[in-house]
């Protein structure tokens, strides 16, 4: 089979990218989405045949002429150049994950911190200011409390389910709202559609972390968001065995607000594609968290099997939480799913009644809690959460042990608590390895 | 008409906007080119209203390609 040469090569690469933009696969958005999982964004290679996406271990790409590759910079022709940029392996997670979550473009990164640093960054610069929920991701809590001050982007910390402690945190410097989908550890579930429209009222973009809810529960873009984030280490991978991130565009905001000058420049350009193109040809080339294309892969294949893995994990945590919730020998089962939980109504409309994998457990003190967490036998105790195994972890000592007493408390973080994420094992092992555990205690 | 498009000279209808040009020059994603006309990278708004003349010499450029 020859290589394809000069313009028919540009062209079929051109194409492989459009691919991963919204009007070329728009027809398939009317598939389930248990449908999109598997056949989103990609059909067999051509040549081969191939049912998935080849891993191209390629660092670079060769042309035959110098002028081939000068018009590829200038962009005269579509080209891969660099993997540091972009890679056909890339660009199949991509337009998957584009479809997914009802987008118009994305752009993979190296980690979930990298796709929301990648985001911030291009989006706000010193003397600019962000709005974000308390109760966030410990990590996430640290970029925008400790790491974007040194490079004078500022977070303003509000009630993250209240939507009027986002409207009067807005001032003339605000350039984002960032929102996760259900707060973690605290469990807590800001009603998306409501902060959309305080964010619409401002002109202000909505940031959206849609990690621990995935496109199976919600698809944060049909409610308002502006842009959605994940680590793709969790649910999307499923297995846990490479770490990753996207960033999806919606679509919906009108990149010529005065609030979006840092990417003005390339709204001229590129139209509605500014901050895609601000990111690909500037911020995120320069900063470099790029994707390895064999993770690209491990992603593409394990998203197939999310809709059957989120069933499980939902139903699963379900008889946990109701399980637990009736047990005297824990003090406290907060679940999403159980009607005690003071979000369970927004959660309900929200996500459809289903309601993850995470709960978390107060077993009254911390030793009360270690205790547990040792004699567990299968469930493992780690920092993660949206493996299919079932993972335990407390916290106060760990994840969130650089917060002070105060931001513990935003963050839903006692002494006592435990976070669990259900994983899809049989139900009664799960069970069984708790019962037992919780009988040591 | 004649225009220097991409740096091939090509013949085009008199009077045509830059919408149209994208168009006969059968642009695929014309969403995704920029355009600059005598130098200058011209507003995506501008491109319905902004008619070209004989000898213009324009750059369609993807902003967003595998080289971006
Ligand atoms: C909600 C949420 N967002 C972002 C991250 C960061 O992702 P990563 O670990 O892939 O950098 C995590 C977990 O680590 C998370 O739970």
């Amino acid at each position: 089979m020859p290589a394809l040469e000069g313009k028919e090569r540009h062209s079929a690469i051109r194409d492989l990218i459009i691919a991963g933009l919204s009007e070329e696969i728009m027809s398939d958005k009317e598939l389930h989405i248990e449908t999109q999982f598997i056949h989103g964004g990609y059909e067999p290679e051509k040549t081969t045949g191939a049912t998935q996406a080849p891993i191209f271990a390629s660092t670079a790409f060769a042309y035959e002429s110098a002028e081939s590759i000068e018009n590829v910079f200038a962009g005269r022709e579509f080209g891969y150049v660099y993997s540091r940029l972009s890679n056909p392996t890339l660009t199949a997670f991509e337009a998957r994950m584009t479809q997914l979550e009802n987008g118009l473009a994305s752009l993979v990164c190296a980690s979930g911190m990298a796709a929301i640093s990648t985001t911030v960054m291009t989006l706000a610069g010193a003397g600019d200011e962000i709005i974000s929920g308390a109760s966030i991701f410990g990590g996430t809590y640290s970029l925008f409390d400790r790491t974007l001050p040194r490079y004078g982007i500022t977070t303003k910390f509000v009630e993250a389910t209240d939507p009027e402690a986002y409207r009067q945190a807005i001032t003339d410097k605000t350039r984002l709202i960032f929102v996760e989908t259900i707060g973690n550890p605290r469990l807590d579930v800001p009603a998306i559609a409501d902060i959309a429209k305080v964010a619409r009222e401002h002109g202000v973009l909505l940031v959206v972390d849609n990690t621990t809810s995935t496109p199976y529960l919600f698809r944060p873009a049909t409610l308002g968001a502006d842009i959605v984030v994940h680590s793709t280490s969790k649910f999307i991978n499923g297995s846990a065995n490479a770490i990753g991130g996207i960033i999806v565009d919606a679509g919906s905001y009108d990149w010529s607000h005065a609030r979006a000058e840092r990417i003005h420049d390339y709204q001229k350009r590129a139209g509605k594609f500014a901050f895609m193109a601000a990111m690909r040809s500037q911020i995120h080339r320069d900063l470099g968290a790029c994707l390895s294309p064999f993770n690209a892969f491990l992603m593409t294949t394990g998203v197939e099997t999310l809709g059957v893995r989120m069933q499980q994990h939902c139903e699963n945590a379900q008889a946990m939480a109701e399980w637990l919730s009736a047990d005297s020998r824990v003090e406290e089962t907060r679940y999403i799913g159980l009607e005690s939980h003071p979000d369970y109504g927004v959660a309900t409309r929200q996500f459809g009644g289903r309601y993850g994998a995470l709960l978390t457990l107060r077993l009254g003190t911390r030793e009360r809690s270690f205790t547990f967490l040792n004699g567990l036998k299968r469930a493992q105790i780690l920092a993660n959460l949206g493996d299919v195994k079932t993972l335990v972890i407390h916290p106060a000592s760990t994840i969130c042990r650089e917060a002070t007493k105060e931001q513990q408390i935003q963050m839903g973080v006692t002494p006592d608590l435990v976070r669990v994420s259900v994983g899809i094992e049989h139900i009664d092992d799960i069970k069984a390895d708790f019962d037992d555990s919780l009988n040591k205690m | 008409m004649k225009l220097t498009v991409n740096g091939e000279s090509v013949d085009v209808g008199d009077g045509i906007n830059v919408t149209e040009l994208l168009k006969v020059q059968e642009v695929k994603m014309p969403d995704m080119v920029s355009v600059e006309l005598n130098g200058e990278i011209l507003d995506r708004d501008k491109f319905d209203n902004t008619t070209l003349n004989d000898g213009d010499t324009l750059e369609l450029l993807y902003f967003m390609g595998g080289g971006a």
